[in-house]
């Protein structure tokens, strides 16, 4: 480590992301050329903040209620009466299409005696929403429209009684809400995002996959496994020399933070390069993802330039759309934005994911983990319909759902590490995580989020 | 023993309901398939036909629980029995609902 450098400033030998890109045919969007790392802090994070009941209640209390929460997409509640439950910690929302085609979200309660109206994450359709124990009825647009034997109730009206709303929002065809109606609007709340997806068509496109995971580990450091590509050499590589990703982190105010890292180009510490057919050949036929000969790269052009502009015919013809105008960069590289306090969207060509994770209310050491694969479609047409969600418990491998393709047996090395992590915080005599400054960053953005809650 | 049914198939995406041997029976054609379920949601008894279906399933328009309509399997927390499913075979745009079966 130099001696001249203040913490944070050091970066991996050398090209960065950026410099990379710049390189590709196409042009990359004008956001993924930005630079913008903070050195954070190099304390270590008490494993506390994970295993503690006590902060995790205090999350529950001071934190969920008041920050912005992916609930659906849109097309969960496509028609009028279609409805979608989030629950988070003890609170639960249904999220609803009124008459009017408007989005509605309410407390998951009946104002006569606090049934929840809806089952835990469940969707469906009703013309009202009718409670199950005495017959309560609401319009869809919340008003409390009928209660059974109202003679007995001179005290209770539509004014005082309709079920109580709670902020909703939509981005990108995501359906956002938000318990505190004191809340700063989600534009507010979204920072640079609408901004970086400029070039990205999020909206028009519909969930294919969504599979439900329980983890065994806290809901931050479940995130945290996804937030850093350190881990790929000896999670994902077999710890094989020059397989870290070259790859660029940075933090924006005050609920974003991204990693992007290329597919296909060069380690810049490889002492002796591949050549571009190298390249060429090893993405050709990672994971069975192309049957038949390699193409060959013509003289003068890259891997990365070929193998996208296959990748992109490859895609338009599955999904009769024209993807000509998405770069290198946007095609193959795996570009992962977060959204305080839970929400990562890869709005990338090849990667499509986007993750929710959710605490277990019931142990700081359990977490849920939505994972969805979302595709392109016309966007004239409607979206077919999400899937019912796949759930699988903790030793549930992804590999039973179809859907994730080779990605299942990378997601099942991730959870590997996440058992292991949760008992380690518990025996290890030091006391907290010790960060990578550049590397790690995200991790500590996330922890210091969560603080600015916590001590407000 | 209760005898089949048979009935011409129906339009896609339409639902029908019929009497045989005292079930009442609601027919569903949707995302490709036909279904048969009994009419009778297993929470309170009410009717299933005026309910939604969506992605092979169909939500009570009483109090919303979801049956899927392949197995008759319950979603959510009101109920926890299964409605009665048929198994269906086509033959041509004839329909056999195999009540014998059931």
């Amino acid at each position: 480590m130099s001696e001249t450098m203040k913490p944070g400033e050091a970066r991996a030998p050398g090209h960065t992301y950026q410099e990379a890109i710049v390189k590709d045919s196409s042009p990359p969007p004008a956001a993924f050329l930005d630079y913008s790392y903070e050195f954070l802090g190099d304390q270590d994070i008490p494993y506390s903040h994970y295993t503690s009941r006590e902060y995790a209640e205090r999350e529950m209390e001071k934190m969920w209620p008041h920050v912005w929460q992916m609930a659906c997409r849109e097309e969960h509640i496509a028609e009028p009466g279609d409805y979608q439950v989030y629950d988070i910690g003890h609170l639960s929302a249904i999220v609803t299409r009124t008459e009017s085609m408007q989005i509605k979200a309410y407390v998951n309660a009946c104002m006569h005696r606090g049934t929840a109206l809806k089952s835990p994450g469940d969707n469906g359709y009703c013309q009202t929403f009718r409670c199950p124990f005495h017959g309560w009825i609401y319009s869809l647009e919340g008003e409390l429209l009928e209660v059974p034997e109202d003679w007995d109730f001179p005290h209770v009206t539509a004014e005082t009684h309709s079920l109580r709303e709670i902020l909703v929002d939509t981005w990108a065809g995501f359906v956002f809400v938000n318990f505190d109606r004191e809340a700063e609007p989600l534009q507010d709340f979204l920072g640079v995002l609408p901004e970086h997806f400029r070039d990205f068509d999020i909206a028009d496109r519909h969930i294919e996959t969504h599979v439900c995971k329980r983890l065994p580990v806290n809901w931050k450091a479940a995130e945290e496994a996804f937030m850093e590509a350190y881990h790929v050499k000896e999670t994902h590589a077999g710890g094989r020399e020059f397989s870290e990703p070259v790859t660029t982190y940075d933090v924006y105010p005050k609920n974003v933070n991204r990693f992007i890292h290329t597919v296909g180009s060069v380690n810049p510490r490889m002492p002796v390069p591949p050549t571009e057919q190298e390249l060429m050949n090893a993405m050709w036929g990672k994971r069975g993802a192309n049957e038949g000969d390699c193409p060959e790269v013509p003289d003068g052009a890259t891997a990365r330039d070929v193998y996208a502009d296959i990748v992109k015919k490859k895609l338009s013809e599955q999904y009769g759309l024209d993807f000509s105008h998405y770069s290198t960069a946007q095609t193959l590289d795996s570009i992962e934005y977060f959204l305080f306090p839970n929400f990562f969207i890869f709005p990338g060509l090849s990667l499509p994911m986007a993750y929710r994770f959710r605490p277990d209310p019931n142990d700081p050491d359990y977490s849920y983990f939505d994972l969805y694969f979302l595709r392109p479609h016309d966007p004239a047409s409607r979206p077919p319909p999400p899937p019912e969600p796949m759930m699988l418990d903790v030793k549930d491998s992804y590999t039973l759902a179809e859907g994730l393709g080779f990605l299942g047996a990378v997601y099942d090395q991730d959870t590997d590490n996440m058992a292991a992590q949760t008992r380690g915080f518990k025996t290890c005599a030091k006391g907290g995580q010790t960060l990578g400054n550049y590397q790690e960053v995200r991790v500590r953005h996330l922890h210091q989020r969560v603080a600015d809650y916590l001590e407000n | 023993m209760a005898e089949d049914l048979e009935m011409a198939t129906l339009a896609p995406e339409t639902k029908g309901v019929v009497i045989h041997e005292g079930i009442c029976i609601l027919v569903c054609h949707t995302g490709g398939e036909h279904f048969a379920i009994e009419n009778r949601c297993t929470h309170q008894d009410t009717a299933l036909h005026e309910g939604r279906v969506r992605n092979g399933f169909i939500s009570c328009p009483l109090h919303g629980v979801r049956f899927e309509l392949k197995t008759g399997e319950p979603r959510g927390d009101l109920t926890r029995i299964p409605v009665r499913t048929f198994p269906v075979e086509i033959e041509g745009d004839r329909l056999r609902i195999r009540v014998s079966e059931s």
